[in-house]
């Protein structure tokens, strides 16, 4: 093959790449982008020993809307669940209630603007529900993920 | 596509200055959870790490004993290599607990085998080098990171191929795995606080679920273990009473004949 040849073979193969991507990105960018804000919410705790999960919820919500997830913990571990969305004038919220629906979260749980975050040391084992909200946004539908991290 | 697996971005963005004085607005003491039960999201089930964290925070634990890199038998089943492979990466967590590195290169040669058995081995070829690295560096944090990552990665291609209740296996492949050790070393050393820690009915209806959902896979170990998660589940469905000694012993007994029956032919 010519270097020319070869050249535009790179060319046609560069524009095939970025066409892919922008497809990939245009269908699923806003749940994968809302999940970099939680992680951004997440990341000061890495440096203080939680292990961030690899999974995670997402979904989209519309202002006044909430949602629950439930999720396994353990006591002895200590858990934070962090919530971001990328619609920078929402404001969420993430609380957790035991299996009786009773409030068992930390008293340094917190909230700003298109972050918040909830912290909780289990006092028994068993399912918690985490529930996410978006209180406000400019848009119809904010996307939302929740991740979460425990040490 | 709730809950979602995706391997973990770096992001090259600053950290966000968080300040901790922003409190969040008082939210209300108590909720009616019976209302919920629409709007209950997806289930994201426990690493084995998360218990055995739990676990060592109630005193020391010969890790060691645990340790297992015996080859197991090679199948050609979809739904075994699926359960064997979540065993194995839970047999990850375990040399890890036991920081055992020559046992975490072995595992994840043998995760990079099992993936191939699969058809999805190009999704963590790049996560099986990380955790040889970091067991050569003895940099535990790191294995364990990068298990979660080839566990989440391995299930992610499953699912893109639509083959979620293959990636269902894995997770259940490492709950057993992980159900095992646990009862094991509370049935040694018996406290209520690690009896307690086997309180997961959700979790187990979770999985029960999940393999009535599966008839398609006609190999006998899947309905062994759907008919024994039956026979766990009053046992550990205690409400607030405590789990008692010999339900943990019931509970091993009956997790060592599953995974024996996901490792052997």
């Amino acid at each position: 093959m010519t270097i020319s040849a070869r050249a535009k073979t790179i060319s046609c193969t560069g524009l095939i790449i970025l066409l892919l991507f922008g497809l990939r990105t245009g269908l699923c960018g806003s749940v994968d982008d809302a999940q970099s804000f939680a992680l951004q919410a997440a990341e000061p705790y890495v440096k203080e020993g939680f292990q961030v999960r690899e999974d995670y919820w997402g979904g989209d919500l519309g202002s006044g809307e909430k949602k629950a997830v439930r999720q396994q913990l353990f006591k002895g571990n200590e858990y934070w669940f962090w919530m971001g969305t990328e619609v920078e004038r929402a404001r969420i919220s993430v609380h957790i209630y035991d299996s009786d629906g009773k409030l068992a979260e930390e008293g340094d749980s917190w909230q700003k603007g298109h972050f918040a975050a909830a912290h909780i040391i289990p006092k028994a084992t068993g399912s918690y529900f985490i529930i996410v909200a978006v209180e406000e946004s400019s848009e119809e539908r904010t996307h939302w993920a929740l991740v979460y991290g425990f040490r | 596509m709730i809950p979602i697996r995706k391997p973990l971005q770096v992001c090259a963005v600053a950290t966000v200055a968080l300040s901790l004085s922003t409190w969040a607005e008082q939210p209300p003491q108590r909720i009616d959870v019976k209302q919920l039960s629409q709007k209950i999201e997806g289930v994201v089930v426990p690493l084995p790490n998360e218990v055995f964290g739990a676990l060592n925070k109630l005193g020391s634990v010969n890790w060691k004993e645990y340790v297992r890199t015996n080859k197991s038998s090679n199948f050609t089943e979809r739904p075994r290599i699926a359960l064997l492979l979540g065993t194995v990466i839970a047999d990850g967590f375990i040399a890890v607990q036991a920081e055992d590195a020559p046992a975490v290169r072995d595992i994840g040669q043998r995760v990079q085998a099992l993936a191939r058995g699969i058809g999805v081995e190009r999704s963590i070829t790049g996560h099986a080098k990380a955790i040889t690295e970091a067991a050569d560096k003895r940099n535990w944090e790191g294995v364990r990171q990068e298990l979660d990552k080839t566990q989440s990665s391995v299930q992610q291609a499953m699912n893109e191929v639509h083959d979620e209740k293959l990636s269902q296996l894995v997770s259940l492949g490492g709950w057993l795995r992980g159900t095992q050790v646990l009862t094991s070393i509370v049935t040694k050393r018996f406290s209520p606080e690690g009896a307690e820690l086997l309180h997961q009915p959700d979790l187990l209806a979770y999985f029960q679920t999940r393999l009535a959902s599966m008839p398609e896979f006609n190999v006998p170990i899947v309905h062994e273990i759907h008919e024994a998660l039956g026979e766990v589940r009053p046992l550990i469905d205690v409400g607030n009473a405590h789990i008692s000694s010999d339900s943990v012993k019931k509970i091993n007994d009956i997790t060592t004949r599953l995974d024996n029956g996901i490792v052997t032919r």
